[in-house]
């Protein structure tokens, strides 16, 4: 994992790569269970080529991106109206918590029978996915702000614009980070199960038409992309938590 | 307001002025007519459902289904998850050859993995189990490691001291003190294993169970099925969770009560 | 008042033959940034059986490194240090330390914590027990073997510690800054016990503090050392029987000599304090 060992690293899953490629061109396995290793980025390659690869992933980001953007907007006025005022939180706070209590998939029957399987029904998904983790982190995050740094602020008789600026915003803006970059990964989660159940293009969809004919390979193929993608939003979510909250680490 | 606020029955009832007015409102939209009111099932429809449900025995049997398919991938995947991140941690050749690969392996949204399960496995109830031990192990693996991996130098200081075999270290020293951390990867496991179940139980409709029941009532358009099944999840996710966290306090009760 | 935890065969006199500890020439180097960094220059001091030796000195002049070579958590040192004779290459349960902070396990209570340097050693199973209920006596934290150390005061732990080194009957035991911790009361008390314990117990002890009273009421002789590279600057005799008197005017004496050995600095005018942008406001 360290970049003193990189060969180590890439030891193992070489060698999984090689037995895998093995196994498939033994043909102890039928294809329809065991594709070589070769073939599925043979039909990565050619997904790509054709674009129907750019159209899924295409489709896939829209949707988690405006999905996202609602959800995280949402969250972050909901979370910060709950914790500054006493009585919005106790109107709001039972309720949001008792919904809190249902994994947002289970919504997913409930939305359908709202929406219909269309864009707003994954748009929505997505939103509610988003909108639980931030609307918590912002909470907590506005929350745990030390009472004494308040007390430091009205030893300062700092105005209340700079109150926000100066104090609440950064200090919060660590865990409301740390909670968008969970909703992120997250809502795409979601998404890939709500394409597998409900679309016509997506990269769940994809893999579910995969499955439905048998061709692991495509299958597989959404796998690895998926896996890319998911991988590359969360790296992409720490760089920027890591930039936005470089005092921390100074 | 403010004395209001601090009274705690008064707070308590106000927690039931938003749920209300949405009810109001849903029973409203129910019975106004015209097209929506087809999809807002009524209040009392949801009632009817309810009984209905407990009546025939179906939704015991869900829950039941849902619950022991959560905990058999809590207690499968859990064991495997604590194993293989002790281990790694424990000895680190293994998680320079094996880590990558997990690591790789889990960023692959674990719903990803159902379309080549179905294929592999079937669309059963056994590729239920799996993704739901899956979605078990890796928390349960991450917070084992970083806890055993993490065991401050102090401590380890102590053991030295007094001279322990690799197993007392083992057993009285790394084991303990990574104990806070590997119950909060059990904690994120059992999460991970009830969301599992739900949804694997929505996308496949093997067997029995609260998703089963879900997705079979959507294609029914019985909003009113599905509400029910829902507030069964939310109050058995909340269950478990309780009598989760009872168990973790009393096994942490070593630890300096939180502030 | 005090408990003997020893079986009467263990006499005192067998106890002068034991536990003198002679440290030769030790240099002690750490790598930081890639440079070598002399931390320890050139020790030489040698501590008879049954004495009590305090340590002082500014901080980062190496006290607290010189304490973890002779306990053995750090064997990479040139210069020879012996313990009755024999090298010092690793940890040995006939050295037993006291750190600042207690390093009690948190996960356990009280008597498991000092039982557990029990665990290999060859005393009987049986007697474990006995003896570590004997340990707490002598601490005086009766009543609190079944307490989690998160439920101990800052002294009351920082005892527990002490029982627990001294569990094994160590023939040197190590006390680094064992009170720095502890509020100036608790301090004064636990002192008082330590005092009595080693009297009881009659074992070498080497104990580093920053707190030069601390030092000169418990110690036969102090140590002062100078940082950057650490060395031995003085050896002072405090020739009082023990128990002692706090007031004795040969200790306040020994105070006022090496504090003004340890803070003598030249007077600089540059050293005097001036307040940034003071003068512009007048």
């Amino acid at each position: 994992m360290t970049a003193r060992a990189p060969l180590a690293a890439l030891t193992a899953p070489l060698a999984l790569l090689a037995l895998w490629q093995l196994a498939a061109l033994s043909g102890v396995f039928p294809t329809q269970v065991l594709v070589p290793p070769a073939d599925v980025a043979e039909t990565l390659w050619s997904l790509a080529r054709s674009g129907e690869l750019e159209r899924h992933i295409g489709e896939s980001l829209f949707r988690l991106g405006l999905g996202y953007l609602i959800g995280a907007v949402a969250g972050l006025a909901f979370g910060a109206c709950i914790a500054l005022s006493r009585l919005a939180e106790a109107a709001l706070a039972p309720a949001f918590l008792a919904v809190w209590q249902v994994p947002v998939i289970a919504f997913v029957p409930v939305l359908v029978i709202f929406l219909g399987i269309d864009e707003p029904f994954k748009i929505a998904i997505v939103a509610l996915a988003t909108f639980f983790p931030v609307a918590l982190a912002t909470f907590d995050g506005i929350r745990g702000v030390p009472k004494a740094w308040f007390e430091v602020a009205r030893v300062y008789r700092t105005r209340i614009p700079d109150l926000i600026l100066r104090i609440l915003v950064p200090a919060t803006v660590p865990a409301v980070l740390t909670g968008m970059r969970v909703a992120l990964t997250r809502s795409w989660v979601v998404l890939v199960a709500a394409e597998l159940l409900a679309a016509d293009s997506g990269i769940g969809q994809m893999m579910e038409m995969g499955r439905q004919m048998f061709r692991i390979d495509v299958v597989l193929a959404g796998v690895v992309v998926s896996g890319v993608i998911g991988f590359a939003l969360d790296r992409g979510a720490k760089a920027i938590e890591h930039r936005a909250t470089r005092w921390k680490y100074a | 307001m403010k004395q209001v606020l601090a009274r705690p029955a008064a707070r308590f009832a106000i927690g039931f002025v938003v749920p209300l007015l949405f009810l109001a409102w849903w029973q409203w939209q129910a019975s106004s007519g015209g097209a929506r009111a087809l999809t807002f099932a009524p209040l009392q429809s949801i009632g009817a459902a309810l009984v209905e449900l407990v009546a025939d025995g179906a939704l015991a049997r869900d829950m039941f289904a849902t619950v022991s398919r959560s905990l058999a991938g809590l207690a499968i995947g859990g064991s495997l998850g604590i194993a293989m991140g002790v281990s790694m941690a424990i000895w680190r050749p293994l998680d320079r050859v094996l880590g990558p690969l997990l690591h790789a392996i889990r960023q692959v949204p674990l719903i990803g993995w159902l379309p080549l399960f179905g294929l592999w496995f079937g669309t059963g109830q056994g590729t239920e189990l799996i993704v739901v031990c899956l979605s078990a192990f890796f928390p349960a693996m991450l917070n084992s490691y970083e806890g055993v991996a993490h065991v401050e130098q102090r401590y380890l200081d102590v053991g030295r001291l007094y001279g322990f075999t690799p197993f007392q270290r083992f057993r009285l020293l790394l084991l303990p003190a990574a104990m806070p951390l590997i119950l909060t990867g059990l904690t994120q496991a059992l999460a991970f294993a009830w969301i599992a179940s739900i949804a694997t139980e929505i996308l496949l409709g093997a067997g029995s169970g609260l998703g089963v029941t879900m997705q079979l009532a959507q294609t029914q358009q019985r909003l009113d099925v599905i509400l029910v099944a829902i507030i069964a999840t939310a109050l058995l996710g909340f269950a478990i969770n309780t009598l989760f966290q009872r168990l973790r306090r009393h096994l942490l009760r070593w630890q300096a009560a939180p502030l | 008042m005090f408990v003997d935890p020893r079986p009467p065969s263990v006499a005192s006199a067998d106890h002068a033959a034991r536990g003198a500890l002679t440290i030769a020439d030790l240099d002690k180097s750490f790598t930081i940034g890639g440079e070598p960094r002399r931390v320890l220059d050139n020790i030489n001091l040698s501590v008879k059986a049954g004495e009590f030796v305090s340590i002082v000195g500014a901080s980062g002049c190496g006290k607290s490194t010189l304490l973890r070579l002779i306990v053995g958590l750090d064997a990479d040192y040139s210069g020879e240090i012996r313990l009755d004779g024999n090298r010092i290459a690793s940890t040995s349960l006939d050295r037993g330390i006291v750190f600042q902070d207690h390093r009690l396990f948190p996960w356990m209570t009280l008597a498991q914590n000092i039982e557990l340097a029990l665990l290999n050693t060859d005393t009987p199973k049986e007697r474990r027990a006995q003896i570590v209920a004997d340990h707490i006596a002598l601490v005086n934290l009766k009543g609190f073997e079944q307490a989690y150390p998160h439920q101990l005061s800052g002294g009351m732990a920082q005892r527990a510690a002490i029982a627990r080194a001294l569990v094994t009957e160590p023939k040197l035991l190590l006390l680094d800054e064992p009170l720095g911790a502890l509020d100036a009361l608790t301090r004064v008390h636990v002192q008082n016990e330590l005092q009595r314990i080693w009297m009881a117990q009659r074992s070498t002890v080497l104990m580093v503090t920053h707190d030069v009273e601390e030092a000169l009421y418990l110690g036969d002789r102090v140590v002062i050392m100078a940082p950057d590279p650490g060395r031995i600057r003085r050896i002072v005799d405090v020739d009082l029987a023990h128990p002692r008197d706090r007031g004795a005017p040969l200790l306040h004496r020994l105070k006022d000599e090496i504090l003004a050995e340890l803070t003598a600095a030249p007077a600089d005018p540059a050293n005097l304090v001036r307040l940034p942008g003071r003068e512009d406001r007048r």
